[in-house]
């Protein structure tokens, strides 16, 4: 009996008009948003490749001359000397000699590489850069820069997969499932049907499986295209496991949806008071609670103010000033290249400059900890409001999934932090000894690999955002199970 | 007849148990949204306000340096939240609050809130604004969808019908009875919220704030009434009440959710952005090779002779100014349009992708009136550009200042290009750069560039009534 109406009902479903345009704009979202995913993270490799190939452009152009500047020096005799200071064009030994000119005028682009399944949840990745520079400036000069985007877009969103399945998603499995009974028992065929053997609760799981089935199938081959189509990494385990992290989250969230759709056909009211009731659990569910969690977090833990910080650096800096540069000329500081050939004032000024640089960087680093950690918080606020939205879990778990987390961002910003360390002190010392790069110094400049989390760390991470949907799933199923028993098959 | 049929249709709704909760919720949302809005726009304005004039009294008390220096240690102009941001935030998470004005570099405004803010900001800001674009809607729908369907499910509308009422004038009666319940439960919560923040201490900046706000209401109203009469509408051509909010629910969602997303990214695709990195080597490396392919260096030997003659002299010694400050204010002049072709291509990628936007308003009306709001509460893109010219304008001021009096007073040092750096100015020096101060263009010219999205409500609106006209024209008195 149960199959006989499992198929009829997903017969019945494929017949009707609407739920294959349903299907069909569920597939059109699917294919828009993988399409749009797409670009957004092509646009980020090609700015990240740009950048690189721009910076690393400007070393090779010194490096180039310090070669020809060995060969002379091998040609002509003499001794391969450091670059006093910047000046014109033209004589003495070429700038690349000069660590301190090297490492403070270029930046070394680092780069997180999109994980297989970027596309699927852009994240914040449309605002923060996913490559930074690196330079001998201070560590408040990583992040200074965002991603290009019109404001306006940022402030819409993206549509991207996870917008499709967290938002949309929702609304057509309630559209197909609102009036599972309630169309029934309105068009008195409920009486009937239960006239045969079979009981309500079977009826119900009947129903919906057949209508969960049939949608999440769709989602299932949609979802694999959409990964062939614009997923990456394809040939690594790493991608695929992310993939299915992926499609168990949206099993998981739309079965939700499914059970809340029983849980309001159980109470009996007419089609139409579920769908209200529908529309607006979805309403409070995806759209007001994560809004009020987002205010609750802001409002305890609000960030400190940017304008306040510049202020405060800009303080740093004049008292620096006041300190290091006594009498040196500020000028010279902010143009070498004017500095009169053999100046001896000139390795001051540079030696002022960093100088300076460090002060800032003592004088700012504990109020810019404090965007760091106020960001903890929030997070932790948000890590434990999720509970009470499905639509919060399942956008954490999302961008999780898709390596887009505010977790593995802070991962990639800490190895930058440190390699800024590393990469300015080749620099520094080198100036500071007054050491002149040479070519092959230029092959020795320290490297970085991304390292990628380990993936038991990112599952970690997913549990309580993965549990928390099980749980909350759990109860949908279980009220209308116990309450079914008390359903009004006929309108008295 | 109308106003009886409205009364009846008012008092039915409002005696509905659901009508308090509904109301109940919606207010207590507006008021904590209008609350917790205003809370954050005074605490930014009295940073703004603060750090402005700080950063103001920095660039005075910067200490004696070379004034070319000083143009270095340069300004920082910090935006201000625009005078109904407590309302609608608009872009302002989104787009940066701090922009420096240096000598040789024109800067993007830096410091975005959301960056700031924990990824689930990204679900939106609950803001009166929001609230009324996306929760009064489905209101309208919750409680008009039964009008004419439900009506005629209970059989009452033959019987109405057969009282020598006429299917417009319930359409006006049904119309004015429902829009009474929402401007009570939105307007009593707005004018609650106004009364009790122009009681709280200081009130905003005053930028013709009348006109604001009353075209503010004036827009919400219109986008209230599509909803209005397209629930109607539906009500009446819909076979029976569940068909017809499933209806309207689904445009509602199209319109709130999915279409302004949608046309983001169809507005990316034809008006492409460049990434940053892509951007920033492009406009870099066009900087050093020169606008016109000639670096700057070069360019200025070249030119020398010329620029010399504009003085009236041969060498460099003749030069009635310093030849330092002359040659770095050229070098500033040949990046000027480097800047305006690379910062130029994307404010028009940003306003090609807008206008794009408020176009496709045709299929959406939530999206014309997004930009509307905006629009009047100061948080668009438009105040956002006129702030980032603003802030260019004065930079290319104070370089100008300085350097030309650099020139001046350092006139007898023509001994080379490194002479004039034995000169110092003070504080009384700096001051003649004015401290920055931002004024938005007018309201007038933000209308002017929004004339299209009133025109798209005023067209939703006349298409709303047009079809509930119809439908209330061809309306069905009992099931079939």
């Amino acid at each position: 009996m149960k199959r006989i109406i499992i198929s009829h009902e997903a017969r019945q479903l494929f017949r009707s008009g609407a739920f294959r345009a349903l299907l069909l704009m569920v597939a059109g979202a699917v294919a828009f948003a993988a399409w749009s995913g797409q670009r957004s993270i092509d646009r980020q490799v090609e700015g990240a490749n740009a950048a690189i190939a721009f910076e690393d452009g400007r070393r090779g152009k010194m490096r180039a001359d310090t070669e020809q500047y060995q060969a002379q020096v091998a040609a002509e005799g003499g001794e391969y000397q450091f670059a006093s200071a910047q000046h014109a064009p033209g004589a003495g030994p070429p700038q690349g000699t000069n660590a301190g000119v090297v490492g403070s005028t270029t930046a070394k682009y680092l780069r997180m590489p999109p994980t297989g399944l970027a596309p699927f949840s852009i994240g914040q990745s449309d605002i923060q850069l996913s490559y930074v520079p690196v330079s001998m400036n201070p560590t408040m000069y990583i992040t200074k820069d965002n991603e290009l985007e019109n404001p306006v877009n940022l402030m819409t969103g993206s549509f991207d997969i996870a917008f499709v399945v967290i938002f949309l998603l929702p609304i057509f499995i309630l559209a197909i499932s609102y009036d599972l009974l309630s169309s029934e028992k309105e068009r008195g065929t409920l009486a009937m049907i239960l006239a045969h053997p079979i009981s309500l609760r079977e009826l119900m799981a009947s129903k919906i499986i057949a209508r969960a089935g049939v949608l999440l199938a769709g989602v299932l081959v949609l979802g694999i295209v959409a990964l062939l189509a614009v997923g990456t990494n394809l040939n690594l385990a790493d991608t695929w496991a992310r993939f299915s992290l992926w499609m168990a989250a949206t099993l998981l969230y739309a079965l939700f949806w499914f059970a809340m759709s029983v849980l309001v056909n159980v109470y009996g009211k007419n089609s139409a008071a579920n769908g209200i009731a529908l529309a607006g659990t979805w309403l409070a569910l995806v759209v007001v609670v994560p809004t009020l969690v987002s205010l609750l977090a802001t409002t305890l833990y609000p960030a400190p103010s940017r304008m306040e910080l510049t202020t405060a650096a800009r303080q740093a800096q004049t008292e620096a000033e006041s300190t290091y540069m006594a009498r040196l000329s500020e000028y010279y500081y902010d143009h070498l290249e004017f500095v009169p050939e053999g100046d001896e004032r000139a390795m001051d000024f540079l030696t002022v400059a960093m100088a300076n640089r460090n002060a800032i960087e003592k004088a700012v680093r504990p109020l810019y900890d404090g965007f760091q950690s106020q960001l903890n918080l929030q997070e932790s606020l948000v890590q434990r409001f999720q509970f009470i939205s499905p639509a919060i879990m399942m956008q954490l778990a999302l961008n999780e999934i898709s390596g887009t987390s505010a977790d593995r961002y802070e991962h990639f910003l800490n190895q930058a932090y440190d390699f800024r360390v590393e990469w300015s002190e080749f620099f520094t010392v080198k100036f500071l000894q007054r050491a002149p790069l040479r070519p092959q110094d230029y092959d020795q400049l320290p490297a970085f690999e991304y390292r990628e989390e380990p993936f038991a760390t990112v599952l970690m991470r997913l549990v309580p955002s993965l549990l928390g949907m099980l749980v909350l799933l759990t109860g949908a199923i279980l009220i209308p199970f116990l309450r079914l028993r008390r359903y009004q098959v006929a309108t008295s | 007849m109308i106003a009886s049929i409205a009364r009846k249709e008012f008092s039915e709704i409002v005696r509905d148990g659901r009508f308090k909760w509904t109301a109940g919720i919606m207010a207590l949302l507006l008021l904590t949204a209008l609350a917790a809005g205003y809370q954050k726009y005074s605490a930014y304005m009295d940073i703004q306000r603060m750090s402005q004039d700080q950063t103001n009294a920095q660039w005075l008390n910067q200490g004696d340096k070379n004034p070319h220096a000083g143009a270095h240690y340069g300004n920082y102009a910090f935006k201000p939240a625009g005078p109904l941001a407590f309302f609608d935030n608009g872009i302002n998470n989104y787009a940066g609050t701090a922009l420096f004005m240096e000598a040789h570099k024109q800067n993007f405004a830096i410091g975005r809130p959301a960056t700031d803010q924990s990824s689930i900001g990204r679900f939106g800001d609950l803001s009166g604004a929001m609230i009324l674009q996306l929760l009064m809607p489905l209101l309208i729908i919750f409680l008009g969808f039964t009008a004419f369907s439900g009506e005629r499910e209970s059989g009452t509308l033959r019987q109405v019908l057969s009282m020598g009422v006429s299917n417009r004038q319930l359409l006006w009666g049904k119309a004015l009875g429902i829009g009474g319940v929402v401007l009570l439960i939105v307007g009593l919560c707005v004018v609650a919220g106004g009364l009790a923040l122009s009681l709280t201490g200081p009130s905003t900046e005053s930028e013709s704030l009348g006109a604001r706000v009353t075209l503010m209401a004036l827009s919400y109203v219109l986008y209230g009434g599509i909803f209005l009469f397209l629930t109607l509408a539906v009500s009446a051509w819909a076979r029976n009440a569940r068909t017809a909010l499933m209806v309207l629910i689904g445009f509602w969602a199209f319109a709130g959710f999915l279409a302004p997303k949608a046309a983001v990214e169809i507005s990316k695709a034809i008006h492409p952005t460049p990434a940053f990195g892509k951007w920033m080597a492009d406009m870099r490396s066009h900087q050093m090779r020169g606008f016109d392919g000639v670096p700057p260096f070069v360019r200025f030997e070249q030119e020398s002779r010329e620029i010399f003659a504009e003085y009236g002299a041969e060498s460099i010694a003749e030069l009635p100014v310093y030849v330092g400050a002359l040659r770095l204010q050229k070098f500033e002049e040949y990046d000027f349009p480097v800047f305006e072709q690379h910062y130029g291509q994307l404010r028009d990628s940003y306003t090609n992708q807008r206008r794009l936007q408020d176009r496709i308003g045709i299929v959406a009306p939530t999206l014309p009136l997004r930009s509307l709001s905006m629009a009047l509460a100061g948080t668009d893109l438009i105040r956002h550009v006129n702030f980032a010219d603003a802030a260019e304008a004065y930079r290319r001021d104070m370089v100008l200042k300085v350097n030309n009096y650099l020139g001046e007073a350092a006139a007898s040092l023509n001994t080379g290009y490194g002479g004039g750096n034995v000169l110092i100015a003070d504080e009384a020096i700096f001051a003649m750069v004015p401290p920055f101060r931002f004024d938005s263009r007018g309201l007038q010219a933000t209308l002017a560039e929004h004339a299209g999205n009133f025109i798209a409500l005023m067209l939703w609106l006349a298409a709303a009534l047009g079809l509930a006209l119809w439908s209330v024209q061809r309306l069905k008195v009992e099931e079939d």
